[in-house]
């Protein structure tokens, strides 16, 4: 059984972490030209409780074979990710500005055999959730004892593969597939009610035999507090309704849709540094 | 009419002289465990078989997953439903990656899929297998060079797309022969010859045996190769047949586009363009019908062959070759 530290430290530490990653992706977007700043912003959160406090991953040993997975199912979010791995130590920071440039180790969306640390090739929507259920069949039949995380949008949602996945992660009782669903309420064409229609959600997962949590997907002791929980559930898989707002963090990209996908000027780098608490 | 023998049970059987020596090694079915006579060895290995139900997507893309971990997952289901509802899942999440997942596509051609109908008979899966990036494709002849393919596919550390039939299908080789991944299989070489045919899967190398007895008859002299591997084409062992040859027909139970018609034609062409007749489906549907009747009735009779190839020699004497 895992255990998560949860105290006043712990959470401070990681909240300055997030903040972190949260100049990294404005800073990347803006030095390499290309990029989607407001979904990685959503994600902060729950990335850095992940690769700063959760998973067992060894940077000096990226394919150690029992190392926990992470799966980022909403791949276009990567720049969240890579700021994680690079200041986890997986590979040098002067790697984060070739993002989406040719010969990049960085691709434009998650591609597992050119970045150390990353498990898993996404960015087509819908695909996480299998590719995790694979992850954690494979542990059975290895013998390990890996937790399989897997961060999904609440856009993809409209996927019919997630619902392939639910039900069959569902029967083979995946307990150690935990997936956290970033709910930030958009997608990349509008309000998700009104281009998808995915709600109620929670219903949804619990009718297909899951273990459901709707958390505050900013607050991290609310984000650890869930990802134990989780732990805890042996014969079903969980899944965590992180409620989020789109480009947290940085005002101006707030809960509006136009950074989905958009680079920020000099002027806009600074002032969402700024918001972000100074340089970085 | 030749003996038949299951390409189905074929493939099981290998996996699980494979499962019995690599611990690594699994199986993913899309409620195909029946389709592929399985039930048994779901039974022995119960741990290591796993049913996602009737969702192909799910079901390649669950085995990327295991792949990307360590595993080497076999998904066994129908070729279209692989190559076409789930064909971006073996794109992006398992050839992109390069991940040795091993597909079984059953009911390949409209032999594979006979009486079934358009639904069920893939006359598109060596095509589309084909475009894909560091994807090995392989349409074994019978039941021998299925099992043969099996136990070479893991040997690849890659993708890799195997075609399986009805599970009624042709014993075409009575011995066994040294199978050679990747390497064109010479069935009969007439040296000079005045023409040389490609072919594969088991009913049509029968056929195409029948129309070169017809035409040896005749004096007309033919070598037949079986291409058992589309990708990586021997393309060295095709050149030298059409070197010499200098007049080419391709066989087989597909569409014409993008098969093995399209492999030689664009071989031929990189490396001696010589006339070239595709035999096989011309831009068509085919529809249900007994497996032998509807190869006579789509462009694949021995008659067809026997002409076809009359037709490519009088070609080459056209160009003055």
């Amino acid at each position: 059984m895992r255990s998560i530290r949860i105290d006043q430290e712990t959470i401070i530490s990681l909240e300055e972490k997030a903040r972190q990653i949260r100049k990294d992706v404005v800073t990347m977007i803006h030095e390499s030209g290309d990029g989607h700043p407001s979904p990685a912003l959503s994600i902060a959160d729950m990335i850095a409780a992940l690769y700063f406090h959760v998973l067992n991953i060894d940077p000096q040993n990226p394919e150690k074979p029992d190392r926990d997975r992470v799966v980022l199912s909403k791949g276009h979010a990567c720049t969240a990710l890579y700021a994680a791995l690079a200041r986890k130590g997986f590979f040098p920071l002067s790697a984060l500005p070739t993002f989406r440039s040719l010969h990049s180790i960085l691709q434009g969306h998650p591609y597992q055999r050119k970045t150390p640390g990353l498990d898993a090739t996404t960015g087509s929507l819908g695909h996480g959730i299998s590719i995790g259920l694979g992850m954690v069949l494979a542990a059975r039949v290895l013998g390990l004892d890996y937790f399989t995380y897997v961060i999904i949008g609440d856009g993809e949602q409209e996927e019919g593969l997630i619902w392939e996945a639910a039900m069959a992660a569902a029967k083979h009782k995946a307990g150690r597939l935990i997936v956290l669903a970033d709910c930030n309420g958009l997608q990349s064409g509008g309000k998700i009610q009104e281009v998808g229609g995915i709600e109620p959600i929670q219903p949804k997962w619990e009718a297909f035999g899951w273990h459901t949590q709707s958390i505050d997907g900013h607050n991290l002791k609310d984000i650890l507090s869930a990802i134990f929980q989780a732990q805890q559930v042996e014969d079903k898989p969980s899944i965590i309704l992180a409620r989020t707002i789109k480009g947290k963090g940085v005002p101006f990209m707030e809960n509006n849709n136009e950074w989905h996908k958009k680079v920020p000027t000099k002027e806009e780098l600074e002032l969402a540094l700024a918001a972000l608490g100074g340089n970085r | 009419m030749s003996a038949l023998k299951s390409t189905r049970i074929a493939a099981i059987e290998a996996i699980d002289s494979l499962m019995e020596q690599d611990p690594r090694i699994v199986m993913v079915f899309a409620d195909s465990i029946k389709v592929f006579r399985a039930t048994e060895l779901v039974k022995k290995y119960p741990d290591r078989c796993f049913d996602v139900g009737i969702a192909e997507q799910n079901a390649v893309t669950v085995a990327a997953g295991m792949a990307s971990s360590g595993i080497i997952p076999f998904v066994a289901t129908y070729a279209g439903f692989l190559t076409m509802r789930a064909c971006e899942q073996i794109r992006t999440f398992v050839a992109y990656p390069k991940l040795p997942v091993i597909f079984l596509g059953a009911n390949g051609g409209i032999a594979g899929g006979e009486r079934e109908g358009v639904t069920h008979q893939f006359i598109e899966d060596l095509g589309i297998a084909r475009i894909l990036p560091n994807m090995s494709v392989v349409s074994p002849a019978d039941a021998y060079e299925t099992h043969q393919a099996v136990l070479k596919a893991v040997e690849q550390r890659g993708p890799v797309y195997i075609r399986i039939g009805s599970g009624r299908d042709p014993v075409f080789f009575e011995q066994p022969y040294p199978f050679e991944w990747g390497k064109a299989h010479v069935i009969l070489e007439q040296t000079p010859e005045d023409a040389v045919i490609f072919s594969t899967g088991g009913f049509l190398l029968h056929r195409c045996k029948q129309a070169v007895e017809r035409l040896n008859e005749e004096g007309v002299r033919i070598s037949l190769l079986n291409i058992h591997t589309l990708k990586p084409l021997d393309t060295a062992t095709v050149t030298r047949f059409l070197q010499r040859a200098g007049a080419a027909v391709t066989v087989e139970d597909h569409a014409v586009i993008g098969g093995l018609g399209s492999a030689i034609a664009e071989a031929a062409s990189e490396q001696f363009p010589v006339p070239l007749i595709r035999l096989g489906l011309q831009d068509t549907f085919a529809e249900s019908g007994e497996a032998e009747a509807l190869l006579d009735a789509y462009g694949m009779a021995v008659t067809d062959i026997y002409e076809t190839v009359k037709k490519v020699v009088s070609l080459k004497k056209k160009l003055g070759r």
